[in-house]
């Protein structure tokens, strides 16, 4: 008995593990070459490299989160500006109402929260935002079925469809942000203003502090929700596999459905709530930059 | 979940993803609603226009109408006055008429009157001859008798 517990638990961790590995495209040390980690796919064999994902530097790629990122990127600014390229300026499609709908909903947001003159935080909201979504909007994808299209389709063993969930990704965004409120603070206050603001007034360095931390927690709120919403799926997909093996399988296909559903259903808030929140700060943290207070 | 180069590859996506929502889907939507609302307000203000319009319309027609009211009334009080008045005339010229008539009526029953009177003293004096001839039945100078016999008859 205690033996099968602990090799339920190796294969739990196994299984975590295998939803938490990002297919990895990278610089191994210690046969000097690029190659995929691993035994992370089969489809390319020669570029099948000697080192492990945790084995590998600085210099290695997430080839999943680029991948998926860009591609729900296309789809997404793709599709509005298709929608906006055949506007008409009379009586709106139902596409063309969507894509207002939206585009009044976020300038709404701006106008209101941003009183500078800069041209770039609208479409720096739009873009986040709704890349965000589409990001996030792949957590309520069932949790197996990118391993299993990546297995069976392209050969990929590993495979996350969850940008989000890969720190890098939301990391850059806030970066970006951080970037331009530096810029706005600097043409707004001037370097010795701010700097003066970093480090002198009113409380020190604490200032600095918080002006990092504000744009570190920015990326990690957004990391961490989905991340925590992801690795709950998966453990409701464990409990219900181990269940399942344990018991009858069709006895526990209802609570794990339950389970799941209902968690889905909760996630469809985070899905979006995190978007505009990520949106709202940014709005918040750019108009905070240029405007003299 | 560790950071690498996956970082660099997000910036620049991010980066190209907000250039292109910059220049190719922000503004042109920016636009599109710009001219969606002064289109809506322009359509409103044409129709409270043409609301005031026909306000004013209304309010001209009201007038037209009264006038045409009054106008027609007074048309139909002159009427009235004038058919008074020709009804008058009319009745005062068949009084006059009447009384024309009248008087030539009575002018002629006087002549005829007269005529019968002058025969019927003709008659009553060739009768009177006639017996007075019967009676005396003799031959009487008619001239010498006809003063005395006239006499007699301008007694009559």
């Amino acid at each position: 008995m205690a033996k099968e517990n602990a090799q339920n638990l190796i294969e739990t961790s196994d299984y975590i593990g295998h939803h938490l590995v990002n297919l990895t495209f990278g610089w191994c040390e210690k046969t000097s070459s690029w190659g995929f980690a691993n035994h992370q796919q089969e489809l390319f064999k020669g570029l099948d490299s000697a080192c492990k994902v945790s084995e590998m530097g600085f210099w290695s790629f997430h080839l999943d989160t680029i991948f998926m990122s860009i591609l729900l990127g296309a789809v997404v600014f793709g599709f509005f500006g298709l929608v906006n390229s055949s506007a008409k300026r009379g009586v709106p499609s139902k596409l063309q109402n969507f894509a207002e709908f939206v585009h009044e909903f976020i300038a709404s947001a701006v106008n209101s929260g941003y009183h500078g003159t800069s041209k770039i935080v609208g479409p720096l909201a739009f873009a986040s935002c709704l890349w965000i979504i589409s990001w996030n909007l792949m957590d309520l994808l069932p949790v197996e079925m990118a391993s299993f299209f990546g297995h069976f389709g392209g050969g990929f063993n590993y495979f996350k469809i969850l940008p989000t969930a890969d720190l890098n990704a939301p990391l850059a965004l806030a970066i970006v942000v951080m970037v331009l409120v530096t810029y706005y603070s600097v043409k707004t206050h001037g370097a010795g203003g701010f700097l003066k603001e970093l480090f002198v007034v009113p409380l020190g360095p604490l200032e600095f502090i918080s002006y990092v931390s504000k744009h570190v927690a920015l990326a990690l709120r957004l990391y961490g929700n989905l991340f925590a919403g992801e690795m709950i799926f998966i453990l409701i997909a464990i409990m219900f596999g181990q269940f399942a093996m344990s018991f009858s399988q069709t006895l526990w296909f209802l609570p794990g459905l339950i389970l799941n559903l209902s968690w889905a259903l909760f996630h469809i808030l985070i899905v979006a709530l995190q978007a505009y929140i990520f949106m709202m700060l940014t709005i918040a943290y750019l108009n905070l930059a240029s405007t003299k207070h | 979940m560790n950071i690498n180069a996956t970082f660099f590859a997000e910036l620049l996506a991010f980066c190209i993803f907000v250039f292109i929502t910059y220049r190719y889907i922000w503004p042109s939507m920016e636009n599109l609603l710009e001219d969606r609302r002064k289109e809506i307000s322009d359509g409103l203000e044409a129709a409270s226009q043409s609301q005031r319009k026909l306000e004013e319309a209304n309010k001209e027609s009201a007038t037209i109408l009264d006038g045409a009211k009054s106008e027609a009334s007074s048309l139909i009080n002159q009427a009235n006055s004038r058919a008074d008045q020709i009804v008058d005339e009319a009745k005062e010229q068949a009084v006059e008429e009447a009384k024309k008539i009248k008087l030539s009526a009575e002018a002629d029953i006087e002549q005829s009157a007269n005529k019968a009177k002058d025969g019927l003293r003709d008659e009553v004096a060739a009768l009177v001859i006639a017996g007075a001839q019967k009676i005396l039945d003799k031959e009487i100078n008619a001239k010498a008798n006809k003063d005395i016999i006239d006499s007699l008859i301008k007694k009559i």
